[in-house]
């Protein structure tokens, strides 16, 4: 189940990050459809992080345990933040706050994944 | 949150990107400091510590780019010892390769985290300094615009 979903979460993040530089590009404020997207991703990682929990026993090595678990706990914080910002701060700036964050989760749930598959 | 307008706001504008590049590397910083002070303090305690160090740093410097106020000079301070530490260290691991025997955030000038951490400091400096410059010019009533928000 970690396989599938976290590949979906990378796919919603890098979308969430086209969208929001064409948002700030564009000069559009954070609406709706672009929150739904934020959330898509939110929902997934909160899932991410109870899967992951759940599956710990898959992980042999204690200390990549431990980094397997900071990452899915720093995870959620991403996206929740910077929507929250986005919507307290109306600036383009906001959207490329929310593009920027976007990546990071893009980028740490790759690697949350590259640390689950090296065990098979 | 209904508290009044700060007059020193560092929020606004390109101040909310930096709280959030700030607020991952705090992330990044304080996870990755716990799990090396918790798993396996003994193989390099000074290279742990001074990620802890700047684990806390981040922490500091991300509240005081999102808080503003009165915590514009705070944040000054925690960017500055950034910026030295990130020098510091970044070429005592050059140096004295041995001490480091384990990265940090701050070795090799931050290279493992894209030189963001090199970079970043800078850059809150010089956003601190503008937002600074713009609440006395408020002060002075000449600021009628606070700059691009």
């Amino acid at each position: 189940m970690i396989e599938p979903l976290t590949y979906a979460v990378v796919g919603l993040a890098a979308v969430l990050c086209v969208a929001a530089v064409w948002y700030a590009a564009r000069d559009r404020l954070i609406d709706d459809r672009l929150l739904v997207v934020a959330g898509l991703v939110e929902v997934g990682l909160v899932v991410l992080l109870v899967g992951g929990l759940l599956g710990l026993d898959h992980i042999g090595d204690t200390a990549e345990k431990a980094t397997f678990i900071a990452y899915l706990v720093s995870l959620p914080v991403i996206p929740a933040g910077t929507a929250f910002l986005a919507i307290k701060e109306k600036s383009r700036w906001a959207m490329g706050s929310i593009a920027v964050g976007a990546f990071a989760v893009a980028v740490m749930a790759a690697r949350l994944l590259q640390i689950w598959m090296s065990y098979g | 949150m209904a508290e009044p307008r700060p007059d020193r706001r560092a929020l606004g504008g390109p101040g909310v990107l930096l709280v959030v590049v700030y607020g991952v590397l705090a992330l990044a910083a304080t996870g990755r400091s716990v799990l090396q002070i918790s798993e396996y303090f003994d193989r390099a305690p000074l290279a742990y510590l001074l990620s802890a160090v700047a684990a806390v740093v981040y922490v500091l410097a991300t509240w005081c780019l999102a808080r503003g106020g009165r915590w514009v000079r705070v944040g000054v301070v925690a960017c500055a010892v950034e910026l030295a530490g990130v020098l510091v260290v970044g070429t005592a691991s050059y140096v004295v390769p041995s001490a480091f025997p384990d990265k940090t955030v701050w070795s090799h000038f931050g290279q493992g985290y894209g030189f963001v951490p090199l970079v970043l400091p800078v850059l809150g400096l010089l956003w601190f300094r503008k937002v600074e410059h713009d609440a006395a010019a408020a002060e002075r009533g000449d600021g009628l615009a606070p700059g691009p928000r």
